[in-house]
């Protein structure tokens, strides 16, 4: 799309014809007692997106606190800290709600053809789970914070004095519900509300992995639940249940934990996934390739990440045959997500690529989700493990994942379906600029910590050997690169905001059905029930030159679906 | 390109670094000093060529494709790629499948040998607490380094006082959590003696996050020729016992003290844990409450109450520490029963009843005159 932004007469032009969901109803009450998907996606994205700026602050403090060896700016006990909450807000309040919770909201409905969510009024509900949750959270600091790790590890976590341990798991019970109840809903919607037409396989891959991730969220989210409750119990009744010396065992916490934390990973990762065969495909105007494959995939990596998770403790006293079991069953998540890369590689392949931001995005995503992916085979690997475990190998490994691939796939998503939502267009060659600061600050940043790790420097560390401040000092300047770029992002969207180009509805040409309606779509999303077609069949796009980008030609798409009735008949 | 890198980041890592503490060897890793080092380099190796190899692939398609592909304003939409291919996709899902069956197999034959100490090795009991170590030898012998001797396998066998720690070592390339509740073993044998005991050695990690000092339960691990070891270890034995009584709590008490002092100041400092500074007016003179239970000092220390002496006080602080708390401290602090006999304890009482000859840090400020000087030569230790 172009990138000058001039005020053009359809800004000013508000007509009737477009009653979207942002104007249907007006006022605070609208907003907060609203049942509408879309409105629930917004506020779920501003409230992740709040608490990713908080959760970056703190990253960025650790950082600076890293610069040198022993007290930069904070102390030991404040550092600790900062870790905890940097890792409790990116995992609960960030990068487990970002993609199913915020993006998935607004979009699995209109992907879906569907009014709604097939429970609205649970919906709404869930997100003031997640508010709750997060005051909870907030509560933590003023009760005197808390030191534990995100991981809560026992015995320190039923021991440590600092007072706040209690509020933040309540907090995260509560925000597990949250979790859920989006699960739940999304379960039965794709279930129960695919109109006719939409075939399994004619989901969009992105629906398919929300399914799957629902399916995680559901099964697993309860442990940790339970977990929580045990270690409130403990902390609060003294019954030992982790703590040894009142005759608990520590590695049966870090069995219940890691049950959940592990599926929780692919939580994060498999919706990103799911974005990346959106928008690689969509912006390369090309059948995405092997559809049934990265479908499949995504449902086999949800089941294995049920049997993974003592991959976490293969030196935390758990048996030599357990280990052995374990490092094999790791082994298997590999395969599913090589065979998702390779498929998006060669969906690049005889294309008709558009470099537009949600693209770099993707290109981005792939090529750091690689380098994640192909990390985690030295960590599988037994030997190798006992080396690299609890060392800077370790964060960066899940840096990648966590952040390079989900987070990154959250935003790209979030500048893929940014025009529907919002209804405006953003400067493109300023969200590219953005992407590029943000991708090279990223690598500067963890790739050092691969090499931190590797010699030796274990994680969680305030004070640390001299012989490691080259890397720290390589590490810090990355992550100021990095939030360079994310203000960038930012200013970006504010931009668009205030003074951006109205979007049309479908600026990429895109097929799924939320291109289908207008942007922002209008309340109830569908005038009229929508035609289902191949959502990967782009043969019908032409190149428009009054709107810069590839558009839906109406008498190519007529003769693509009499093709295809035919086809059936 | 990699050698360059390895070279710059070798060379800016040393400068900084007294020697011989272990430095990177290479772009990846560290020295690796351990007899089954070579087994987990060579592993990690092979991973790394095998990711080197498919980041390429992938990157370098992604790259290629990108160029060629890429639509310039008013490209057709080009409609004859592939939607699949099933011996393709088979082929990319069946080839990794092979390759990690492998690398699991290697690691899993690597974890093995790693993890099986041999029958003949010589054992070190290791006590890890918030936030030191304790290493015990056979003979009895204490150590706040790990002093180990070469060509011999040696087993830890450690245990913890309180929260969850890990023994790592990097350039032995071990590591095994240490959970609270059981013993847990680790074992290496290291054929590269590092010299004495002053200023060598490996670097030894506390891997698990166990609070405020988890970074500086850092120690060295010192490997020395047996004949070495031998006398060492009857030297560190012995070395409270060869202390005259009336010097024992300026030698003795600052070596000590160093296992305390990340709780306790001794200039008023509020730590973990109540500053030293003044303590032995503040239990010996009546005063107010000054327990967590409300009683004062007094109220326990005297004639026919709970401890007869201020210094069964302290004694029993040291071994009982939970017993009584002073008023807004928390229950942190591990029992040293069994790591300080009564000497060692002595030592800490003497060095409390004469504070005002330490500085900040727990050196002795005071020399000592001519004639005790000329013991000090003799019977100095380690």
């Amino acid at each position: 799309m172009t990138t000058i932004v001039t005020p053009r007469p359809e800004l000013l032009d508000t007509s009737a014809t477009t009653d979207n969901y942002l104007t249907f109803t007006r006022g605070f009450r609208s907003w907060a007692l609203t049942l509408d998907h879309k409105r629930i996606g917004v506020m779920y994205m501003s409230a992740v997106l709040a608490s990713f700026f908080v959760g970056g602050v703190f990253a960025l403090l650790l950082r600076t606190e890293l610069l040198t060896p022993g007290r930069t700016i904070v102390s030991a006990e404040t550092y600790n800290q900062f870790f905890t909450l940097h890792g409790a807000i990116m995992v609960f309040l960030v990068i487990i709600p970002s993609i199913p919770a915020a993006l998935g909201n607004f979009v699995l409905p209109i992907m879906l053809g569907a009014k709604d969510v097939a429970f609205p009024k649970l919906n709404l509900f869930s997100f003031y789970l997640w508010i709750g949750g997060a005051l909870f959270t907030l509560y933590s600091l003023a009760a005197g914070g808390f030191d534990t790790g995100w991981t809560f590890y026992t015995p320190y976590s039923t021991t440590t004095t600092t007072g706040g341990v209690i509020p933040v798991l309540t907090g995260v019970f509560i925000l597990g519900f949250s979790s859920i109840f989006t699960g739940l809903n999304f379960i039965v919607t794709v279930h129960k509300l695919r109109p006719p037409g939409m075939t399994w396989f004619r989901m969009p891959l992105f629906l398919w992995a929300l399914y799957a991730t629902a399916i995680i969220q559901v099964l697993a989210t309860p442990v940790l639940a339970i977990t929580v409750c045990l270690l409130i119990v403990e902390r609060t009744m003294n019954i030992g249940i982790f703590n040894p010396s009142m005759g608990g065992d520590p590695v049966l916490y870090q069995h219940f934990f890691w049950f959940y934390s592990h599926p929780a990973v692919y939580i994060m990762i498999v919706p990103a996934m799911g974005i990346i065969s959106e928008i690689i495909s969509v912006h390369s105007h090309r059948q995405i390739f092997g559809y049934r494959f990265i479908a499949f995939s995504s449902i086999a990596i949800a089941m294995f990440s049920f049997i993974v998770w003592g991959h976490h403790m293969f030196i935390s006293g758990q048996s030599g045959l357990m280990n052995t079991i374990f490092s094999l069953i790791s082994f298997s998540v590999a395969i599913p997500s090589a065979v998702k890369t390779f498929n998006w590689t060669m969906t690049l392949y005889k294309g008709t690529i558009s470099l537009t931001a949600p693209m770099m995005y993707g290109l981005a995503f792939l090529f750091l989700f690689t380098i994640g992916g192909l990390t985690g085979i030295h960590l599988a690997t037994l030997n190798t493990d006992v080396h690299l475990h609890d060392t800077y190998f370790v964060v960066a490994h899940f840096h990648y994942v966590m952040m390079g691939s989900a987070l990154i796939g959250m935003i790209g998503g979030l500048h893929h379906w940014w025009p529907k939502m919002t209804g405006r267009m953003y400067n493109e060659k300023a969200a590219i600029t953005a992407c590029i600061i943000i991708f090279v600050g990223f690598n500067i940043t963890f790739f050092t910590q691969f090499m931190l790790g590797s010699q030796g420097m274990p994680r969680r560390y305030y004070d640390y050997q001299p012989e490691f401040q080259i890397y720290h000092v390589i590490s810090t300047i990355g992550a100021y690169i990095m939030a360079c770029g994310f203000f960038l992002c930012a200013a970006c969207f504010v931009q668009s905001l205030l003074g951006g180009k109205k979007a049309p509805a479908n600026p990429w040409g895109g097929r799924s059905l939320e291109w289908q309606c207008t942007s922002p779509p209008p309340h109830d999303n569908f005038s009229s029930p929508p035609t289902v077609g191949n959502c990967y069949d782009f043969s019908m796009l032409r190149w428009d030159e009054k709107e810069q980008g590839y558009v839906v030609d109406k008498e190519l798409e007529a003769l693509a679906i009499a093709a295809e009735a035919r086809g059936h008949s | 390109m990699l050698s360059i890198l390895t070279s710059i980041f070798i060379a800016t890592a040393s400068a900084q670094t007294a020697p011989p503490v272990v430095t990177p060897s290479d772009f990846w890793l560290p020295i690796g000093a351990s007899v089954q080092a070579h087994n987990v380099d060579l592993m990690f190796n092979i991973i790394n060529y095998i990711c080197y190899f498919f980041f390429v692939v992938v990157v370098g398609m992604m790259v290629w494709f990108v160029i060629k592909y890429r639509a310039k304003p008013g490209t057709r939409i080009r409609n004859d790629g592939m939607t699949h291919h099933a011996v393709l996709e088979l082929s990319w899902s069946v080839i990794p499948l092979l390759i990690c069956i492998a690398i699991f197999f290697f690691g899993f034959t690597g974890y093995v040998d790693l993890i099986t100490p041999p029958k003949n090795s010589f054992d070190v009991n290791v006590t890890a607490f918030k936030w030191g170590w304790q290493f015990k030898y056979p003979n009895g012998a204490q150590s706040d380094n790990l002093v180990v001797p070469s060509n011999r396998p040696v087993r830890l066998v450690m245990r913890s006082n309180d929260v969850l720690h890990c023994c790592f070592i990097p350039a032995f390339r071990v590591k095994k959590d240490i959970v609270p509740g059981r013993y847990s073993t680790l074992w290496f044998q290291c054929d590269i003696p590092t010299g004495p005991e002053e200023k060598n050695g490996y670097h030894l990690f506390c891997a698990e996050y166990c609070g405020t000092g988890h970074s500086n339960m850092n120690r060295r691990v010192v490997v020395l020729p047996q004949a070495e070891f031998d006398e060492w270890l009857v030297k560190q034995a012995q070395w409270l016992d060869e202390i005259p009584d009336d010097e024992l709590y300026f030698k003795a008490g600052p070596k000590i003290y160093a296992r305390c002092q990340q709780c306790h100041s001794i200039d008023g400092t509020i730590g973990l844990a109540p500053s030293w500074q003044g303590i032995w007016t503040r239990i010996t003179t009546p005063g107010g409450a000054r327990f967590s239970d409300g009683k004062s000092y007094a109220d326990i220390i005297g004639p026919g109450k709970e401890y007869a002496t201020p210094e069964d006080y302290v004694r029993d602080s040291i071994y009982n520490p939970g017993k009584h708390l002073v008023a807004t401290y928390g229950n942190v602090m591990p029992t040293f029963k069994g790591q300080l006999n009564d000497r060692a304890v002595d030592s800490v009482i003497g060095m409390m009843k004469h504070l005002d000859e330490f500085d900040a840090k727990g050196a002795w400020t005071k020399t000592l005159p001519p004639a005790a000087a000329k013991t000090e030569t003799k019977s100095e230790m380690k």
